[in-house]
């Protein structure tokens, strides 16, 4: 059990779930390691998936996370035209409430959609991600794979790097590193930061941060999101924010390189750096967060429905 | 001989002299007749009202409300709106040309003058100051003037040319009347859902910085200090707006300004919970810009307080954030949110919120009204600060039902509302 029915934000979850959430997902990491990875504990559950802005890595993961539990998985994309929002939503919750179901897992591309949406029906909703506002499995997984790797956070430097502004990723993670005693800077250019950045540490260079971060945790560069771009250009971003050889040499030795993923080759991380199927560096830890994000997510899916 | 009615035993506030005290009012048919510390009520028939530990003030006047008619009467209409104003004890109030079409021409103020007629509250128009209020030419200021246009205004929309506004600014003086100014950046504002600022960062909502009204307002003061006219900014929100205009005064401009009871009441930090019936225009703004707009109230920088009514649909606010649309209806909660926040929160004196209610407005837009003394049209309105309540959605007049005080505990309720020597509004009588 958690302190809250639903998660919509990680200012919503206790330390205690934080840790109790980290601790049941490493009893269930075995099992994703078995020749049959399912087990029966939430058999006869249904979860829907409900996307209102299209996803891949996020939506799989929950779907694996279900059926690795043997719960039903219902995926449910509904488009919605901007101006008939709320008409399109009351309606698709209306069909999915009828198909009685136990939990419903929300992305949308507005901030602040997945708590209207728990606003409206009494069963648990877990926010997949909502616009520019947050995206708490996602934070809960980061932690999860920076636990696994240093055992202790507390004091842990981490440099987030790229897109502050628009990103519910980077918002979802400070919020939940800085509760657990970690120590976060932020580094982007000028108009990837909001006007007002008292409260945050902010530097406009990675040199700055390489030699001494135990994290570097590097945002997409997304351009797709920018309602007006501001940045120059590919070669600019690449001199000042983006990981290359050179640089991940310079890190400590027991540094790593995060990132949500999908990774912009060429922007965020270089080529080389990046590899084919596997990076060549160790320090590269992308996988296991995908694999983390899978165990965080059943572990979130048993304490809410178990 | 009309009917009569004796108001007494509560506490008159009278903006001309800035007296707070006891007195009976006695009306009889549309006129005031006596105004004393005791009259006694003489034999017939007549309706006493007990205003005993009551605030007795003019009829309220709003100089900033959307009626929405013609054009979207589903969200308001003049008659609705006016129900709406009596129950909030607006006697007066001017309405804004961002209807469909826009009061862009002198058959259209002529509209909205007819129809008002036949309801129980003084209505004057605003007209555009631009034709069809896209910022490109100038009206018939003259022509909309003679119709009874009482100021003009784009509201809901900022000049952006300033050469043009220029231009308006000049041409008004030779009519005489104010220009109510929206003022917005919309380099700045663009895509903004609320305040930049801490709270626009947590909550992932794209901001609109203090720079969009900040910008335009320091250009519209540069112009009128430079053409003569008399400007008037319109829901000022900033700190440094207040600050502005405070200075402006001071060097002689002739700016006026007011600002909305939701602005008063509320910050940004009230937005965590995403209500979109705190979507507004300008955005409310931080702790500071809120305080800073309860000093200007203080020290006489903001010369009327309005509820900037915006009637919306339910579809349009019961939306995703982004989605929906901006203001919040106030016409019913004007009086008793800015009691609230004023004279129960921050100390202001009574005298003070009525002057900004009533004379403050109908003197920057010349109309008659405001105002309580013997002889004069018995526009009165009577409130019970020690009654408190809290607004629910169906507890309106109004058409619309986004109101950012659904649920907020206010004081200050309206109990009677008397215009023209009729008793147009008593509570509890819906």
């Amino acid at each position: 059990m958690l302190s809250k029915k639903s998660i919509l934000q990680v200012d919503d979850l206790e330390k205690e779930d934080v840790i109790k959430i980290m601790d049941t997902a490493d009893s269930f990491t075995d099992i994703s390691k078995r020749e049959i990875k399912k087990v029966p504990i939430l058999r006869g559950k249904a979860v829907v998936n409900l996307f209102f802005e299209s996803s891949t890595r996020t939506r799989t993961s929950f779907e694996v996370a279900a059926k690795r539990l043997s719960a039903d998985m219902i995926n449910f994309s509904a488009s919605t035209s901007s101006l008939k929002k709320g008409e399109s939503i009351m309606d698709t919750l209306r069909t999915i409430l009828a198909m009685q179901v136990d939990l419903v897992v929300v992305r949308h591309s507005d901030s602040g959609t997945v708590k209207m949406v728990d606003d409206l029906i009494d069963i648990p909703v877990i926010n997949a991600g909502d616009g520019k506002h947050q995206h708490p499995t996602q934070a809960l997984l980061d932690l999860y794979t920076i636990r696994s790797r240093f055992k202790e956070c507390r004091g842990l430097k981490v440099a987030i790097v790229g897109d502050f502004l628009n990103s519910r990723v980077a918002a979802s993670d400070i919020l939940l590193f800085e509760k657990m005693g970690m120590d976060v800077s932020i580094v982007a250019p000028s108009m990837l930061l909001p006007e007002d950045c008292s409260g945050f540490k902010i530097y406009s260079c990675i040199d700055d941060v390489i030699e001494s971060a135990d994290i570097i945790y590097m945002l997409r560069m997304q351009f797709e999101r920018q309602g007006r771009k501001f940045y120059p250009s590919i070669r600019e971003y690449n001199r000042f924010f983006s990981l290359n050889r050179d640089r991940v040499g310079r890190m400590k030795e027991s540094a790593v390189i995060m990132h949500p993923g999908p990774v912009n080759r060429g922007i965020e991380i270089s080529d080389e750096v990046m590899g084919g199927t596997r990076s060549p560096y160790s320090s590269v830890i992308i996988e296991d967060q995908v694999t983390g994000g899978v165990a965080i997510r059943m572990a979130i899916l048993y304490l809410i429905l178990g | 001989m009309g009917s009569k009615i004796l108001i007494s035993n509560g506490s008159l506030a009278d903006p001309e002299t800035g007296r707070f005290c006891r007195k009976d009012i006695y009306i009889e048919g549309r006129l005031i007749k006596d105004i004393a510390d005791k009259i006694e009520a003489g034999s017939g028939d007549i309706k006493i009202i007990d205003a005993r530990g009551m605030i007795v003030m003019p009829g309220l006047v709003d100089m900033h409300v959307h009626l929405r008619d013609p054009g979207f009467e589903e969200e308001e209409t003049i008659e609705s709106g006016a129900e709406a104003a009596l129950a909030g004890g607006i006697t007066s109030m001017a309405c804004m040309p961002n209807t469909s079409p826009a009061i862009d021409s002198p058959h259209l103020v002529k509209y909205v003058i007819e129809k008002a007629d036949s309801t129980d509250c003084s209505i004057y128009p605003v007209a555009a100051m631009t034709k069809g209020i896209a910022g490109k030419e100038i009206t018939e200021m003259g022509l909309l003037s003679e119709e009874g246009a009482v100021a003009f205004s784009d509201d809901g929309r900022c000049v952006s040319d300033a050469r043009l506004m220029f231009e308006i600014m000049r041409y008004s003086v030779q009519f005489g009347k104010p220009l109510v100014l929206h003022e917005e950046e919309y380099s700045f504002s663009g895509y903004g859902l609320m305040h930049e600022g801490k709270f626009s960062t947590r909550l992932g909502l794209e901001g609109i910085s203090r720079l969009s009204d900040d910008i335009i307002i320091q250009r519209d003061i540069m112009l009128a200090g430079k053409t003569g006219a008399r400007i008037h900014i319109t829901h000022v929100s900033t700190s440094a707006a207040v600050d502005m205009i405070r200075r402006a005064k001071k060097n002689g401009v002739p700016v006026t300004c007011d600002v909305t009871s939701h602005h008063l009441f509320f910050n940004d930090s009230f937005l965590e919970g995403f209500n979109t019936n705190l979507k507004v225009k300008p955005p409310l703004r931080s702790r500071d810009d809120q305080m800073a707009l309860i000093e200007g109230v203080k020290d006489g920088t903001i010369d009327a307080i309005i509820s900037d009514h915006a009637p919306h649909l339910d579809t349009e606010k019961n939306t995703t954030f982004r989605a929906a649309e901006f203001g919040t209806i106030g016409l019913e909660t004007l009086f008793a949110s800015s009691y609230t926040k004023l004279c129960r929160d921050n100390g202001v004196g009574i005298d003070k919120l009525v002057r900004l209610l009533t004379l403050g407005p109908s003197s920057i837009i010349g109309i008659n009204a405001g105002k309580i003394s013997r002889g004069k049209s018995a526009d009165i309105t009577v409130a019970d600060p020690g009654a408190d309540f809290t607004p629910a959605a169906d507890s309106f007049r109004s058409r619309s039902k986004n109101s950012a005080f659904i649920g907020q505990k206010l004081y200050g309720k309206i109990k009677y509302t008397v215009k023209k020597g009729k008793i147009v509004y008593e509570s509890g009588s819906n």
